[in-house]
């Protein structure tokens, strides 16, 4: 916009010789004409998403004709929940190339996963909004809204949250009465969940203490297996289902102490496409820790 | 030097105990205050507690494996120190640990590790031993330290590509970051299973070298000697060679290339056993073992969420002494 009406000013200046009061009409008017189309076409059309997250929310919020692509990482069993709803929409490798191919009027990713690429894009003159990372329930609400304008789907978004809100209110009544318990996640390279983190929250909303949080660990960070033993919490959830192929990362979980340790409690495993992404499917994964208190 | 070489007896009546001493003192380290006594008393009365998980699944084979790898590299340094009849010589600086390492990663990666225990260790004792065999192809009967340093750093710098080349076409997200334990060695978070793995292909190379050690003596006087005073110059070498591949190639399958423990410690121990090459294969393994304690327990004092690896304190103490050697060495030899 503001490039646009410089631009203008500059051809305006440069060809009409008139007053200043009369200049500035002129522009204002041009620029309305010129805009106008840009306000009446409301939603974009050819939207392509390049990460698992913006997939779901697209394939959540937007109107199909409006999606052109998205990645492969929709497809994934693990670690999506709309596999069934990608059906046969191109899928993308979140390569430059490819992305351009289908000449998008907007680009969705997330803040972190494909900084260069957006960057990348941004130069070569496309649309690209990122999502911010969500730390809680409220965030995940902020950015349905958030992704509902950009993608003209307002009216979608606020049922949704509606729905998410009327679940959670749900799950809460239906489990009031029982007693809270402590837990600790332990995943691949020995990582925790402390503080300040969406899973953190699901936790607090399934009603569990995280003990990594009460430690004060913040964010994703790694903790002693022996810190995690001497905890001693409640229930133990430990992401195994990414344990394949080998890896030193992967034996962290595969320590025969964690092995000792799971006969004694209660081992929790939440499939990772309920939680690893903001949206609606985290109720379900809040239901499923609720029930197993 | 004016250190007078000690009776082996003495010798070790003074080691032992140091090294019975640093191990507990390793039992008792880690990121969690534990009352050991109560860890031992649950574990004996079958109990899984607190304490005795800690104890046992984790500090213990942590700490077992801290002082048979170190015994290896130490033992090792001195079998080729022999050999090679050069102070040089070492596992890491002639490039066998990387060798082992390559030969760990593509088994460790590639899922044949699954198979069969032994598929891991042997992995790395393939690896070694490539990389002994270009070596002795290379240095030959030369006792010259420049070749010997120079082939190494060759042998090396392929080794580190090719390990990082393996991990880049390997399957799990994670192998790319997990470069740097191959690289710098660590015992942080192994368990028993590893303990196990290596330890059969360790004990069996600690055998074959201790079997050579008076070869190793007559080596010293040239191989036309060791050949008149009756010994079968190349099946010896070939039991030596296989030794030090075995137990390096399995120290190194479990716990990545730590460098320079074979280096500094044979140099330590030579002026208390009269510079005979026999009793410092012992003398060294011992050393080793206390050394590579002390190496962890540091690691796990200096770091307390464990990203620190072995190979960085070893590297950090050993590398100036290396510097220090060929300084030493050049002096001599002009």
């Amino acid at each position: 916009m503001l490039y646009c009406s410089s631009a203008i000013g500059r051809i305006v200046r440069d060809k009409i010789n008139i007053g200043p009061m009369k200049r500035f009409c002129l522009i204002f008017t041009a620029l309305v004409l010129f805009c106008a189309p840009l306000f009446a076409a409301d939603k974009p059309r050819r939207i392509v998403s390049i990460g698992l997250c913006t997939d779901q929310l697209l394939l959540l919020l937007a109107e199909r004709e409006q999606i052109a692509s998205v990645s492969v990482w929709a497809l994934n069993e693990n670690m999506s929940y709309m596999i069934d709803e990608v059906g046969n929409l191109p899928l993308n490798n979140s390569s430059v190339e490819e992305i351009i191919k289908y000449q998008p009027d907007l680009v969705v990713a997330s803040k972190y996963a494909a900084w260069d690429t957006a960057k990348f894009l941004r130069q070569l003159g496309y649309q690209v909004k990122q999502i911010p990372l969500a730390r809680s329930i409220t965030d995940i609400y902020s950015l349905l809204r958030q992704f509902g304008e950009w993608t003209g789907n307002q009216q979608r978004a606020e049922s949704v949250i509606e729905q998410m809100q009327s679940e959670l209110a749900g799950i809460e009544q239906r489990y009031a009465e029982r007693p809270q318990k402590t837990v600790i996640v332990y995943s691949p390279n020995g990582f925790t969940i402390g503080a300040n983190t969406l899973e953190n929250d699901l936790f607090t909303h399934a009603g569990y203490l995280n003990l990594a949080a009460s430690m004060g660990i913040e964010g994703f960070r790694p903790i002693a297996l022996e810190t995690l033993i001497a905890a001693d919490p409640d229930v133990l959830q430990i992401d195994r289902n990414l344990s394949r192929p080998d890896s030193l990362a992967t034996a962290y979980v595969d320590h025969p102490a964690l092995d000792k340790m799971i006969e004694h409690r209660e081992y929790l495993d939440i499939p990772t496409r309920l939680r690893i992404c903001a949206g609606p499917m985290i109720t379900e994964a809040i239901e499923i820790m609720a029930r197993r208190r | 030097m004016n250190i007078k070489a000690v009776e082996p007896r003495v010798l070790y009546a003074i080691l032992l105990p140091i090294l019975l001493l640093v191990f507990l003192l390793a039992l008792n380290v880690g990121p969690v205050e534990i009352d050991l006594g109560k860890g031992m008393q649950d574990w004996f009365s079958e109990l899984t507690t607190i304490e005795s998980l800690i104890l046992f699944d984790i500090r213990l084979p942590r700490s077992l494996l801290a002082m048979f790898i170190g015994a290896t590299l130490g033992l090792a340094g001195a079998a080729l120190q022999g050999l090679l009849r050069n102070p040089l010589a070492e596992p890491g600086i002639i490039g066998v640990s990387n060798g082992a390492a390559l030969g760990a990663v593509i088994v460790f990666y590639y899922g044949m590790a699954g198979f069969a225990w032994f598929l891991l260790p042997l992995g790395g004792l393939i690896g070694a031993l490539i990389a002994v065999s270009i070596i002795l192809m290379l240095v030959g009967q030369s006792r010259s330290i420049i070749t010997l340093i120079l082939a190494g750093i060759a042998i090396n710098s392929i080794g580190g590509a090719l390990i990082a080349l393996a991990l880049n076409f390997a399957q799990s997200p994670y192998a790319m970051q997990e470069i740097v334990f191959w690289l710098l060695g660590s015992v942080a978070n192994r368990s028993v299973n590893e303990l196990f793995i290596a330890l059969p292909f360790m004990l069996a190379g600690w055998g074959m070298i201790l079997y050579c050690g008076r070869f190793l003596n007559a080596l010293t006087l040239g191989e036309e000697t060791a050949k008149s005073m009756g010994f079968e110059v190349a099946r010896m070498r070939l039991v030596l060679v296989l030794g030090v591949t075995a137990s390096v190639g399995a120290a190194v399958s479990v716990a990545g290339n730590i460098g320079f423990v074979g280096l500094v410690v044979p140099h330590l121990m030579r002026p208390f056993v009269a510079y005979e090459p026999r009793r410092l294969l012992l003398a060294s393994a011992v050393t080793g073992a206390i050394l590579l304690l002390v190496a962890d327990i540091a690691v796990q004092l200096l770091s307390s969420n464990g990203e620190m690896k072995l190979g960085v304190i070893t590297s950090l103490v050993g590398a100036p002494f290396f510097l220090f050697l060929i300084l030493k060495s050049r002096n001599v030899l002009q």
